[in-house]
């Protein structure tokens, strides 16, 4: 055990001196389990085996803090995990409901500082972007442990769209639960296919043709779908995302940030209150597409209406759609604060939300419908490989065609953008 | 001093209903058309509420909504819900505050309303400060220090840091039903040969027992809806209709939203109907009319 983590190591010294793997392995991300070792060969930090793992955990219980807005996640999480872990593992889920993913960071953070090393009140945490970052900046994350769990190995952990959260090495310290992909829905009642706009220059168009019938979410904190949307315009206007990859580059930011704000301040005239004021979030925009008053809302899922519309929360004949490029897509994940005393039962949880038949009832949008944080063809046993297959073919109406979302499908860019763009975005449009 | 004051409140008590039973039937339409407005007020957005806890998919143009259902009821009923334990959670917390912050209150209440001292000015205004500092400002900092002494993320951590925005309205309660209070009525029952414990049962406790109905509704409304300190102290892992409240609130659901609501405000209303009698102007003020 002790050669493979020497061995491990010695490769990744050798791969970042071929200047190959860049910002993907900027650390070592712990042991890596690769498909067919054996379980017990790769043990997460501070335990012997996989096994040891399993031993320790039963009994304990497991306080998963986690945004509760949405009672289909809640109730999924309740109903599939719970039992589980019940029965087959001894151990007590507690999920702790919270209104923003901050709040867990923030005890966290206030843990640290009143010194409190072991019995911190979290377990693990549902995250991603700056809330992992402010942590794992920190040194307040446990790990690293995403690769050595046994059902890392059905993760693509090559595919830059995992490994990296908001274009930030995941160096292990976070292991994928979902993934989402924002894109657009609207309502087939009142619009027909042919007309719906296909990427930022014809939606200009199209918010010309129709005044008042247009508006996105403000960029801004807890509002990442808006800052998402105009993060897209920007890579259409500057002719791709692909520039936009590898680390913060303000130079290229200011040659196009200008032509960014021009573009959404030429749309205002034209938008819902005529841009005097946007909606906060995406139950706002939601309430105003339901409502009628504008023609489009947003949509993280890959099952696009249909929950949504099982949901009540969306009419019936609510449809999904993309545009032909730079749809941006990501991974959600689960992370283990430095300080939880229950990391072995943490550990069980994030390892089980990986298997299968799990990860497809969750894409199923009767219970929730998630994106997938595993790839289907690492899936080696054939009935759950077609379990996973055919949950993704039954995405209901309400979903955007699937190679729409592949062919559109592009990756987040570092988080320092995120926040330049919020502020200037607010600086330059909002207040114009 | 106390007896003049006393005397002036009762002649203009008496006087106010005579000004509004004024004969004409201008002032009675008004009257009604005030209580009216008043009443669409208070209950218009309660009838949303309702109407949402019952609509499925209800959007603009239904005046109406066109499905009824109780999945929201369902929904917030589902035992993961945790309406339950928030329910008791914050039952249990508001009850033992409400008791505690009476016990702690009625001394300190009689200390400001019956005497004078030097700095009274300044403990006064101690008293008020948590109502004039903002919570959050308070309790991140007081949250280490619970998380130190082991009550963070407990039911009497909470019990503890709901006590803060509590007190100044029972203490300022209380203070106004002593500034009213004659103690000379305790004397005479010393004379007479009550000990003590006698005396408060039989003439203080009768005396303040209106305005101690009215401060134990402030307290229990006051740690009934305290959401902030109840998040922080807590940790999420005592979850109170508060807690519940915002967490659900983000989701967008409005249905649930309302029929959540009005779980958490039934009980509060309940409370203000059977505490409703003594919160006329006459009895929170005290004294002795009633022995």
């Amino acid at each position: 055990m002790f050669k493979r983590k020497m061995l491990s190591a010695l490769l990744i010294v050798v791969v970042m001196s071929l200047g190959f793997a860049g910002a993907i392995a900027a650390q070592d991300a712990g042991c890596v389990l690769e498909p067919g070792d054996d379980p017990n060969s790769c043990p997460p930090p501070g335990f012997e085996s996989w096994d040891a793992v399993l031993e320790e955990a039963r009994g304990q219980t497991v306080n998963w803090h986690m945004w509760g807005g949405s009672d289909l996640i809640n109730n999924f999480v309740d109903n599939f995990y719970g039992p589980v872990l019940e029965e087959e593992f001894g151990i007590t889920l507690n999920r702790v409901p919270l209104a923003d993913t901050v709040d867990a960071v923030n005890q966290v953070l206030s843990e640290a500082e009143a010194g409190e090393t072991e019995n911190g009140a979290i377990d693990l945490i549902w995250i991603n972007g700056e809330n992992f970052n402010t942590l794992k900046q920190a040194d307040l994350l446990y790990g690293p442990w995403s690769r050595s769990i046994p059902n890392s190995v059905f993760v693509d952990w090559d595919n830059p769209a995992v490994a990296l959260d908001f274009g930030r090495p995941v160096d292990g310290m976070e292991s994928p639960w979902g993934g989402a992909q924002l894109h657009f829905i609207y309502d087939s009642a009142r619009m027909s296919e042919e007309d719906l706009p296909r990427s930022y220059a014809e939606l200009t168009t199209w918010i010309e043709n129709n005044p008042g019938r247009f508006t996105y979410i403000a960029p801004g904190p807890g509002a990442f779908q808006g800052t998402r949307f105009v993060k897209q315009a920007l890579f259409e206007i500057s002719g791709g995302q692909e520039q936009w990859v590898g680390p913060f580059n303000q130079e290229l930011y200011d040659m196009w940030a200008p032509a960014l704000w021009d573009l959404l301040n030429s749309w205002e005239p034209n938008l819902w209150r005529e841009g005097e004021t946007y909606p906060a979030n995406r139950n706002e925009l939601n309430e105003l597409f339901a409502n009628g008053e504008i023609d489009f809302t947003v949509t993280q899922s890959p099952a696009g209406a249909t929950p949504d519309i099982n949901a009540g929360l969306l009419p019936e004949t609510a449809r999904a759609f993309t545009f032909n490029d730079n749809m941006i897509g990501d991974r959600h994940y689960l992370a283990i604060p430095f300080n939880s005393p229950n990391k072995a039962a943490a550990l069980v949880l994030a390892n089980l939300v990986l298997r299968p038949e799990l990860q497809a009832a969750k894409a199923n949008p009767d219970n929730w419908g998630d994106g997938l944080a595993i790839d289907v063809t690492r899936i080696t046993d054939p009935d759950e490989r077609a379990a996973v297959e055919a949950a993704l073919e039954d995405l209901g109406v309400g979903a955007a065609p699937a190679e729409d979302l592949a062919n559109s499908l592009v990756s987040d860019i570092v988080a320092e953008y995120q926040a330049l763009i919020e502020a200037d975005w607010e600086a330059n449009v909002l207040q114009n | 001093m106390a007896t003049t004051q006393n005397l002036e409140r009762t002649t203009s008590m008496q006087d106010a209903p005579v000004i509004t039973e004024a004969k004409s039937p201008l002032a009675g339409v008004l009257r009604y058309a005030a209580i009216g407005l008043i009443l669409l007020f208070l209950l218009l957005p309660l009838l949303t509420f309702l109407i949402n806890a019952f609509a499925f998919r209800w959007f603009y143009p239904q005046f109406f909504p066109k499905e009824l259902s109780l999945q929201a009821w369902d929904n917030i009923f589902a035992p993961n819900f945790k309406v339950g334990e928030a329910l008791w959670n914050s039952t249990l917390i508001a009850v033992v505050v409400t008791w505690v912050s009476i016990i702690i209150g009625i001394p300190a209440a009689r200390a400001l309303g019956m005497y004078k001292f030097r700095y009274k000015r300044v403990v006064e205004f101690f008293i008020l400060a948590p109502i004039i500092v903002p919570g959050i400002s308070i309790s991140l900092g007081l949250n280490i220090n619970f998380i130190r002494w082991g009550l963070s993320g407990t039911i009497p951590g909470v019990m503890l840091v709901h006590l803060i925005p509590v007190m100044p309205y029972v203490v300022l309660t209380l203070s106004g039903v002593f500034a009213n209070y004659n103690a000379d009525f305790e004397d005479q029952a010393r004379t007479l040969g009550a000990g003590p414990i006698a005396t408060f049962r039989y003439v203080t406790f009768p005396a303040i027992f209106p305005g101690i109905m009215v401060a134990s509704l402030f307290a229990f409304l006051v740690s009934w809806s305290q959401y902030i300190l109840t998040f922080l102290i807590g940790g999420g892992q005592v979850i109170t209709m508060p807690v519940l409240l915002f967490s659900t609130v983000p989701g967008g659901r409005n249905p649930n939203i309302a029929a959540l609501s009005l779980v958490f405000i039934g009980p509060a209303i309940l409370i203000l109907i059977l505490t409703s009698r003594f919160l006329s102007g006459k009895s929170a003020i005290g004294g002795f009319g009633q022995i």
